[in-house]
């Protein structure tokens, strides 16, 4: 058993997260919000060119066929920043489900995605809203018991606005022409996968979240005085950010248990996500109120920007499964006949 | 003890109810379910004419003594009002700190000339009041304001110098109560005055500061040889800080019985919510909802019991008062997050562009306030145990 990363991994990791915090400020979101798509080109070559958007795709379609253990530290990365390009939705989600999809679809859209030329996204019933839709070249659709592929031609968008002002919204209507990709029990096996995907993206998304938070907070206290003193001097401050770290510290785990048990393909992933984004949503809820608490005032104010991850939080954790859906497959699972709990259970 | 109205009381009960009516309609209509926590820049202008209104059923101040100007309604009529009130989901007021502070403390703390100047405008919902207490460097620590003022002997009077943040309506009011040092070099809360100060001068900018909800209700205000006149300083010179204090007792007492109710319509919009979208059949939410309820009733059945037998006879509260603020503020937070669990992956999405966000959301955000303003948790934990417990004081500074 080896529940660490590899160096390969981490250096990696490192130098997403350079490239990311140098690029994606505080201030390139907010300019980002006054834009009409939300989105900037640009960012999405640059990403392009690291490699970031080929990163689950297969080295034959000119990715780097990399898999979830080894993007789930990026996800992180892309939380921290509150990145607002559908990076992670593209990477966990759209180009696994297209590689499950095969055929043509894959061989088409995967090296367009890789080179950065093209976005797909995914549409679930458990979402309501499709992320993205706007910007993407082609949509894959849950309707009913069905997937569709969709061009944006077939497509009608109606914005929805989320209290994350960077998160694009689109209820979707699609024609009756567009292509159904999978249907029957082929497609609640994709559809089932993806949701999964899309929680564990999300899940390590608000692990990164919380602690840019945290960092935030400890900064901010440090600076604060007030009775003479840092604030940060106070106990029931520390106690506050001791309670995030911890929260926080431990929801990481189950998240990378979640990213391998995907990667290997094992059945019980559906209950390891389950854990890990109920895990990381719940700390990135508290680090969101206990770090507004330890501003005080600022933190109750757009200018100062706690709130940019504060919101993107919140959303997360209400999407690809709230807290209550995903309580409730572990329960199913516990209460499941001759579920597999024990002793010897510790990985099943 | 006894638990119930008089016949009079509900007499009193069908006169508010039946007032507010008749009058809560027409222009006024669209004020309904405003200008409540998270809301308050709504319809300001709208709302002060709701003031007058009011002022005309003589429906302001009704808990103000009958001999400056109030209806002197004894603790169980001020109940019935603030109930009928939120009832009829009349708008959030405006009038609120004049009325509810700086009304009880000139009564408390001012001279007759200082009554006769500024009840007036309180009463008739024509003049509108902020506080000016915290500053960038005073926010748990109060008592480490630096705003200066000083006596000016050739115009014979105050100008005031520095700045005050997070106050909340500058931008909608004509006086605020400023406090400031009057003893350079004092530190801490000893030299202290309390002013009354006009906001329409030269003197005195407003900025606006951008809250987490996207909208402006508390702004910065900037003092730059702002006058105030020789007559409008509460107290003593260096003697502030008693007033700042007895106002803060007001501020967490019978004022707050407004704020209460409006917590009772949150509460039945969440379970109106819960029954028409479902989530009242989801058992976790039942009983989280059984809980939210039990506490409500719990702070209802307590404010009644601290003032009811208050210590003071004037409308502030003392001891009680620390548990209640912690109590209301962390009940209200849970309530924000109770309610974005009943609205479900619904909560995400706002009514309209741009930051748009519907009554609930804007809670959910508003409530992260509760926490900090008048006193932060921490700050209140520390008085419970300190003041209430007597407990060994925190090795910090002043307050
Ligand atoms: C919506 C809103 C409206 C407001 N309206 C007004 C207004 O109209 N007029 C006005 O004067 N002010 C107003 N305020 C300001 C309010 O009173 C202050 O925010 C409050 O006193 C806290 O001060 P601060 O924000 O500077 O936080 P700080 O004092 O900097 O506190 C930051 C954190 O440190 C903690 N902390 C500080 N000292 C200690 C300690 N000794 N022990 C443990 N923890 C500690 C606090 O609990 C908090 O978590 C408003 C605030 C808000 C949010």
């Amino acid at each position: 058993m080896d529940f660490t990363f590899t160096e390969d991994q981490l250096l990696f990791q490192e130098s997403v997260r350079d490239f990311l915090v140098n690029e994606i400020t505080p201030e390139r979101i907010r300019r980002s919000w006054e834009s009409d798509s939300g989105r900037d080109p640009e960012l999405w070559s640059q990403l392009a060119e690291l490699g970031l958007t080929g990163m689950t795709v297969p080295e034959a379609c000119g990715g780097l066929g990399m898999s979830e253990v080894d993007f789930v530290l990026l996800a992180q990365e892309c939380g921290y920043v509150a990145l607002p390009e559908p990076l992670v939705h593209s990477t966990l989600v759209s180009v696994p489900l297209l590689l499950e999809l095969g055929g043509e679809l894959a061989a088409q859209w995967l090296p367009l995605i890789a080179s950065g030329e093209a976005k797909v996204v995914v549409g679930l019933e458990q979402n309501h809203w499709v992320e993205d839709a706007h910007i993407a070249d082609l949509l894959l659709l849950q309707r009913g018991g069905n997937l569709v592929a969709a061009t944006p031609g077939e497509v009608n968008l109606r914005h929805n606005e989320s209290v994350d002002p960077s998160r694009k919204l689109f209820f979707v209507e699609v024609g009756a022409n567009a292509q159904v990709v999978a249907s029957g029990a082929t497609a609640s096996k994709l559809i089932e996968s993806a949701m999964n995907r899309g929680a564990l993206g999300a899940a390590a998304q608000a692990l990164g979240l919380a602690q840019r938070m945290v960092d935030l907070s400890v900064q901010y206290t440090s600076e604060r005085h007030q009775f003479g003193k840092a604030i940060g001097s106070f106990q029931a401050v520390k106690h506050h950010m001791a309670n995030v770290a911890v929260s926080l510290e431990y929801a990481k785990a189950p998240v990378y248990r979640a990213a391998y048990a995907i990667a290997h393909a094992q059945d019980i992933a559906w209950h390891a996500v389950s854990h890990g984004k109920f895990a990381a949503c719940e700390a990135a809820n508290l680090a969101a109120k206990n770090c507004i608490q330890v501003h005080g005032a600022m933190g109750y104010t757009w200018e100062v920007d706690l709130h940019i991850f504060m919101k993107k939080a919140w959303a997360l954790a209400n999407t690809w499964g709230d807290a209550g859906f995903h309580k409730a497959r572990i329960a199913q699972r516990i209460f499941a006949p001759g579920a597999a709990l024990g002793a010897d259970a510790t990985f099943a | 003890m006894k638990l119930s109205f008089s016949a009079e009381d509900e007499q009193f009960r069908q006169e508010v109810a039946s007032w507010l009516r008749d009058n809560l309609s027409g222009e006024f209509e669209k004020l309904k379910g405003r200008g409540g926590p998270g809301d308050e820049h709504s319809f300001p202008q709208e709302r002060k004419v709701w003031e007058q209104k009011l002022a005309q059923g003589k429906w302001t101040c009704v808990g103000w003594p009958q001999a400056y100007g109030g209806r002197g309604c004894s603790i169980e009529q001020q109940v019935i009002f603030f109930e009928e009130y939120a009832r009829a989901r009349a708008p959030g007021r405006m009038g609120h700190i004049g009325e509810g502070l700086t009304g009880p403390t000139l009564i408390a703390y001012g001279t007759q000339a200082q009554r006769d100047k500024y009840l007036p405008g309180i009463l008739d919902g024509t003049q509108f009041w902020c506080q000016g207490y915290s500053e960038p460097g005073a926010g748990s620590d109060l008592a480490n304001v630096k705003t200066r003022a000083a006596f000016d002997q050739a115009s014979g009077k105050w100008r005031i110098n520095g700045q005050k943040v997070w106050t909340s309506l500058a931008h909608e009011s004509d006086y605020c109560f400023v406090i400031a040092r009057t003893d350079p070099g004092s530190v801490g809360h000893k030299g202290l005055g309390f002013f009354l100060v006009e906001m329409d001068q030269p003197g005195i900018q407003v900025r606006p500061i951008e809250q987490i909800t996207g909208t402006s209700e508390f702004n910065e205000v900037f003092f730059d040889d702002a006058e105030c006149s020789s007559e409008d300083i509460v107290g003593e010179p260096g003697e502030g800080w008693k007033v700042a204090m007895g106002l803060l007792g007001f501020e967490r007492g019978v004022s707050t019985l407004g704020q209460q109710m409006l917590f009772q319509n949150e509460f039945d919009e969440v379970v109106r919510l819960a029954r028409s979208n479902g989530a009242a059949s989801d058992p976790v939410i039942r009983q989280r909802i059984a809980r939210a309820h039990t506490e409500l009733k719990i702070m209802r059945y307590n404010s009644m019991r601290m003032l009811s037998g208050q210590s003071t006879g004037d409308g502030s509260l003392q001891k009680e008062a620390l548990i209640y603020k912690l109590f209301w503020a962390t009940w209200h937070r849970s309530l924000g997050e109770l309610a974005m669990d009943v609205m479900g992956p619904e909560c995400e999405i706002l009514d309209a562009p741009p930051y748009a966000l519907n009554r609930l959301q804007s809670m959910y955000l508003f409530v992260r306030a509760d926490t900090i303003y008048g006193g932060t948790n921490q700050i209140q934990r520390n008085i419970i145990a300190e003041r209430g417990l007597g407990m060994p004081k925190e090795p910090r500074g002043t307050l």
